[in-house]
């Protein structure tokens, strides 16, 4: 067991914590360019609220469930494979892209499996796209593990501060890219980078985007793994989930997926696998729609990437009760 | 932590008020049935409805195709849908000009619709 000083176990600062100001007046910004029409930024009192108490709410749950992922990564690091100097900027460069590319696959992971879905899902809860959406974060990540995937990072050498601070470096990126009011990046940003045009595929709803763009900071590891989805012109995005939710109650935007696992495990327990870890949206019957079912449907009209026509004029007349 | 949180409340709700000021909600004008059969078409892009009924105050429509039945209400200036059996949607009440639909889903356990107390339920039997 190896030993280390505190200032490799605690970070000195946090990323995070240092970006509130300036993520409180990016919003007054966005909020104000829209009021004044020179920008497209949409924001509804109750989904506004629901947005900002579900990220005072995600600090405080954090701080409960903090200790666990605390204590491996520290047990790891004391076991480490190597000695990584914090001081050296190739070991900057080297958390960067590793950091990043644990992010790419928590994220992946964090969609494409229901148990982890169950934790991730009230960030896409909103059906809008703002800054304020960026921090609808999770109350229940802690409890779902999926801190575990950067433990490798303390097990090989980089020190807990390290990681705890490009993690925080990672967040604070991604809070800009939630936005409407910037269309595209320069082409060779949007190449290299996750931008907003890239993370409003991510957010939409709409069949093609679904299950695209999961990257961080670097777009890299979706064109890089196959989930690299550009935003087209013509398939406006939609925002929210699949099935939106029916009111702004912030408790069933936390909860109401792991609700859904209780209660599908309890009615048909021997398919627990499935509604554990299949995708959202399984089901033993195929009665459910999952993403992949979805994006067929969307592909055999459609065609794999063609955006959809306009839709056809009603046929019916409409009736009053 | 305390002042960290009473810090954090504050600026939530000065920020939430500012919204509410700007007004730059989405409009969401009353439904008319062209509106719910665009907007059932993006949610249930497999189902074609037959039949659209639009709900007293015009915030709500439901449609059926067939044996089943698709509701549509507005949420904030969004919309939330879902689909049930017809069946179960016959099987609602109407009580003081509401009808509310239970939908057995989480997500969004019930679905209110405004509907005339001397409208016929289900809306079928009004075409």
């Amino acid at each position: 067991m190896k030993s280390a000083p505190d200032h490799l176990i605690h970070a000195a600062f946090d990323p995070v914590t240092l970006a509130i100001p300036f993520f409180v007046l990016a919003v007054i910004l966005e909020v104000l360019l829209g009021r004044f029409g020179k920008a497209k930024s949409n924001y509804e009192t109750r989904d506004t609220l629901t947005s900002l108490t579900l990220g005072l709410g995600s600090t405080f749950s954090g701080l409960l469930t903090f200790g666990v992922p605390f204590a491996a990564s520290l047990w790891l690091y004391q076991h480490r494979l190597f000695d990584i100097p914090m001081t050296a900027i190739w070991a900057w460069v080297a958390i960067f892209f590793l950091e990043d590319a644990t992010y790419y696959w928590f994220h992946r992971i964090a969609h494409e499996r229901r148990f982890w879905w169950a934790s991730h899902v009230n960030h896409h809860s909103s059906q809008h796209y703002n800054l304020s959406t960026a921090l609808r974060q999770t109350w229940t990540g802690g409890v779902a593990g999926t801190w575990a995937l950067w433990l490798p990072l303390a097990f090989v050498g980089f020190p807990p501060a390290m990681i705890a601070i490009q993690k925080g470096i990672s967040l604070v990126y991604q809070f800009w890219i939630h936005t409407e009011t910037i269309g595209r990046m320069p082409r060779w940003f949007e190449a290299v980078f996750n931008t907003p045009s890239h993370h409003r595929v991510h957010h939409a709803r709409n069949p093609v985007y679904l299950d695209r763009n999961y990257a961080g900071i670097l777009i890299i590891w979706d064109k890089l793994f196959g989930t690299f989805q550009p935003e087209l012109d013509a398939e406006r995005p939609r925002y929210g989930l699949v099935r939106n939710l029916g009111d702004f109650n912030i408790l069933r935007a936390v909860f109401h997926e792991w609700i859904g696992i209780g209660r599908d495990l309890v009615r048909q327990p021997r398919h627990a696998l499935g509604w554990l870890f299949g995708p959202p949206g399984w089901s033993p019957d195929g009665s459910r729609e999952t993403s992949a079912q979805l994006k067929a449907e969307w592909a055999g009209r459609h065609g794999p990437t063609a955006p959809p026509a306009p839709s056809a004029a009603p046929a019916v007349e409409p009736a009053r009760p | 932590m305390l002042y960290q949180f009473l810090g954090s409340a504050i600026a939530v709700a000065l920020l939430v008020a500012l919204a509410a000021w700007a007004r730059i909600a989405r409009p969401t004008p009353p439904l008319d049935e062209a509106a719910a059969r665009r907007i059932l078409a993006d949610e249930y892009p497999q189902v074609q409805p037959t039949q659209v009924w639009i709900a007293a105050d015009a915030a709500a429509a439901l449609a059926r195709a067939g044996e089943a039945a698709l509701l549509l209400r507005r949420h904030g200036d969004g919309y939330t849908a879902r689909k049930l059996p017809w069946t179960d949607l016959a099987a609602a009440k109407v009580d003081k000009g509401r009808v509310t639909v239970d939908i057995r889903d989480i997500g969004a356990p019930r679905f209110t619709l405004a509907w005339p107390a001397d409208a016929a339920w289900p809306p079928e039997a009004a075409a």
